[in-house]
């Protein structure tokens, strides 16, 4: 439904320094750069899939996002959407696709959400006897009957996320591009609009792809992602994949039974591996994944363990870790 | 054609939500735009009994005209929107839609007349009754209805030829001086300042060739009943064929504008 091959976009960005006479001197000379925001990005996504596009602020997620919704144009690549190339903007393809935004308002703002509602049923052309039916589908599930003759300004920023999503998805899309679409909501609010995301994929099977700063949007909702790191692409593949080939290391928290003093950190308990916590209650180890048996048996013969876990990283933990890395690479390099 | 009553409807009701910012638009603006014309008309008529054909009720009459016909034609604060949304960002939100950009924006412009023709309605009805029917001006069914015509295609014409400069904000980010400078030629070149009758015998065929005597003096002069049927038509056919020629170089701009969008403020 998505192929994407090498899409890349570079933008000419005027840099200014601060103060009078830079500003001056920009009215004549002004001095620019080319920013790679996205590069050789190429991966396909199919019928039903959601992926997490995930990234540092600044990596091009919403850029990539924009170019397959055909809303900017590439600077070379290709992209198809259900067979067309989205920058077209062909009526055929924009009818079948929908962009919500967490950060940007598309309803009428000066309007009850019901009439904005009305006038998409006109913008898509759908007919009465789907557009109804459709229409209390997402109110009743998103429950925002009584909200639909609020002028969409008084809403709450969780109410109106609920009326986005209802524009966007009143026509029935194919594509879901969702950027951002839990960003400064409460929790209450953020786990609705994720039921709510799951409920209308099994019901619709259209293909999805999500942008989130929130690990949990993306550990919920998709099985696979992307992690862009400073336009490029860096990983794409299962979500589980990236404990596996990211972290080298599991941890292992002893808990211990209550101590009269707090149990050293010598260089024998440094030995079996990167010490995280160490007082008279718990112990907690990084350990490279082929020793865990090890130091979890070495663990239990010396200390007095009431109680032994064994964990994968924390997946955000990782991804970060992956972001990170590059730029921390890059640091290093500049470091005298 | 539903889609455009319909964006037209939503303009519309958004408008009507805003009744203060309705009422000083209509009565501050109005009165001081009136105000201003009283005192332009004094200056011009010291010393003077007729001036450009003109007498002094018929100047008055003319200018209490134009400022009516240019609230229909300029609508009323939609200038600049197309070149907002480039720069705000928010026209991506158009580019989803299956729809043409400009048209959503043109229907949104007519809604927004609404308050326009109930100014025109609450102001304008009263004028022939206040001030006469000055000596040279037929006034009649007949020039209201070919002056209407005429303010339809002015309307459209209005907002063509600011649609290839709001579009420079592709580019310029910010075209704000471009459309106040197009509004300032607009209003000397379309009679709001002064009368074209007043403007030297030479430029009369430039300024019969230029758009913006259509957009204004033309719809005057219709519903004075200054322009014989053939005039009428003539300039009518000339307002038309200036629609097609910014429609063009609209298009053109709007493919190369796209191009350069990068949705910033998205």
């Amino acid at each position: 439904m998505i192929e994407v091959d090498k899409l890349t976009k570079t933008f000419t960005v005027h840099q200014k320094e601060p103060g009078l006479k830079a500003s001056l001197k920009s009215l004549f000379v002004r001095k620019s750069i080319t920013k790679t925001a996205v590069k050789e990005v190429s991966f396909r996504v199919d019928e039903g899939e959601i992926v997490g596009v995930v990234g540092a602020n600044g990596a091009g997620k919403t850029t990539l996002v924009k170019m397959l919704a055909g809303i900017i144009h590439p600077t070379s690549g290709d992209a198809r959407v259900l067979g067309f190339r989205p920058w077209e903007r062909k009526r055929d393809f924009t009818r079948q696709i929908a962009l919500i935004m967490g950060q940007k308002a598309q309803l009428w703002w000066d309007l009850p959400a019901a009439d904005s509602f009305l006038l998409l049923r006109e913008i898509y052309q759908i007919p009465e006897e789907k557009f109804r039916p459709a229409l209390d589908y997402l109110v009743s599930i998103l429950d925002v009957k009584e909200q639909l003759t609020v002028q969409v300004r008084r809403l709450s920023l969780g109410e109106r996320m609920k009326m986005e999503l209802i524009a966007a998805l009143l026509h029935s899309p194919r594509i879901v591009y969702l950027d951002e679409p839990t960003i400064g909501l409460d929790l209450t609010a953020q786990r609705a609009i994720r039921d709510f995301i799951l409920r209308y994929r099994e019901a619709h099977r259209p293909a999805m792809i999500l942008t989130s700063h929130y690990m949990e949007d993306i550990e919920r909702l998709c099985r696979r992602i992307l992690i862009i790191r400073e336009g490029e692409l860096v990983f794409d593949g299962p979500l589980e994949k990236v404990v596996q080939i990211y972290a080298d290391h599991k941890v292992v928290t002893a808990h211990l039974q209550k101590q009269p003093e707090p149990v050293r950190e010598t260089d024998e308990l440094r030995a079996l591996g990167q010490v995280d916590t160490c007082n008279d209650v718990m112990i907690k180890l990084r350990v490279p994944r082929p020793r865990v048996a090890e130091v979890a048996a070495e663990l239990l013969r010396r200390y007095p363990v009431a109680d032994l876990a064994i964990e994968e990283v924390d997946v955000g933990t990782i991804i970060e870790r992956i972001i990170r890395a590059r730029r921390e690479a890059d640091t290093a390099q500049v470091r005298p | 054609m539903r889609l455009f009553w319909s964006m037209v409807g939503v303009e519309v009701r958004k408008r009507m939500s805003y009744r203060v910012d309705f009422w000083i638009n209509s009565v501050v603006g109005f009165v001081t735009e009136l105000g201003v014309a009283w005192f332009i008309v004094l200056a011009m008529f010291s010393g003077a009994d007729r001036v450009g054909g003109f007498s002094r009720d018929g100047m008055l009459l003319y200018y209490v005209a134009i400022i009516l016909i240019a609230r229909l034609v300029r609508s009323t604060d939609l200038e600049w929107a197309i070149a907002d949304d480039i720069y705000q960002g928010a026209l991506s939100r158009y580019l989803l839609y299956p729809v043409t950009y400009g048209v959503l924006k043109y229907a949104t412009q007519i809604g927004a007349l609404l308050p326009a023709l109930v100014q025109v309605a609450l102001f304008g009805a009263w004028v022939p009754f206040v001030l006469g029917i000055p000596e040279g001006v037929h006034l009649t069914p007949a020039t209201v209805a070919m002056s209407a015509g005429a303010i339809v295609v002015a309307n459209a014409l209005h907002f063509l030829s600011t649609y290839p400069i709001q579009l420079v904000a592709f580019w310029a980010d910010n075209c704000w001086s471009l459309l106040v400078a197009h509004r300032l030629i607009a209003m000397l070149f379309g009679g709001i300042l002064l009368p074209l009758a007043l403007f030297p015998a030479w430029s009369q065929p430039i300024l019969n060739a230029l758009p913006y005597r259509y957009m204004f003096a033309f719809p005057a002069d219709a519903l004075l009943g200054r322009l014989s049927v053939a005039e009428y038509a003539w300039g009518l056919g000339i307002a038309v064929a200036w629609c097609g020629i910014f429609a063009a170089v609209s298009a053109a701009v709007w493919r190369r504008g796209t191009l350069q969008y990068t949705g910033v403020g998205m």
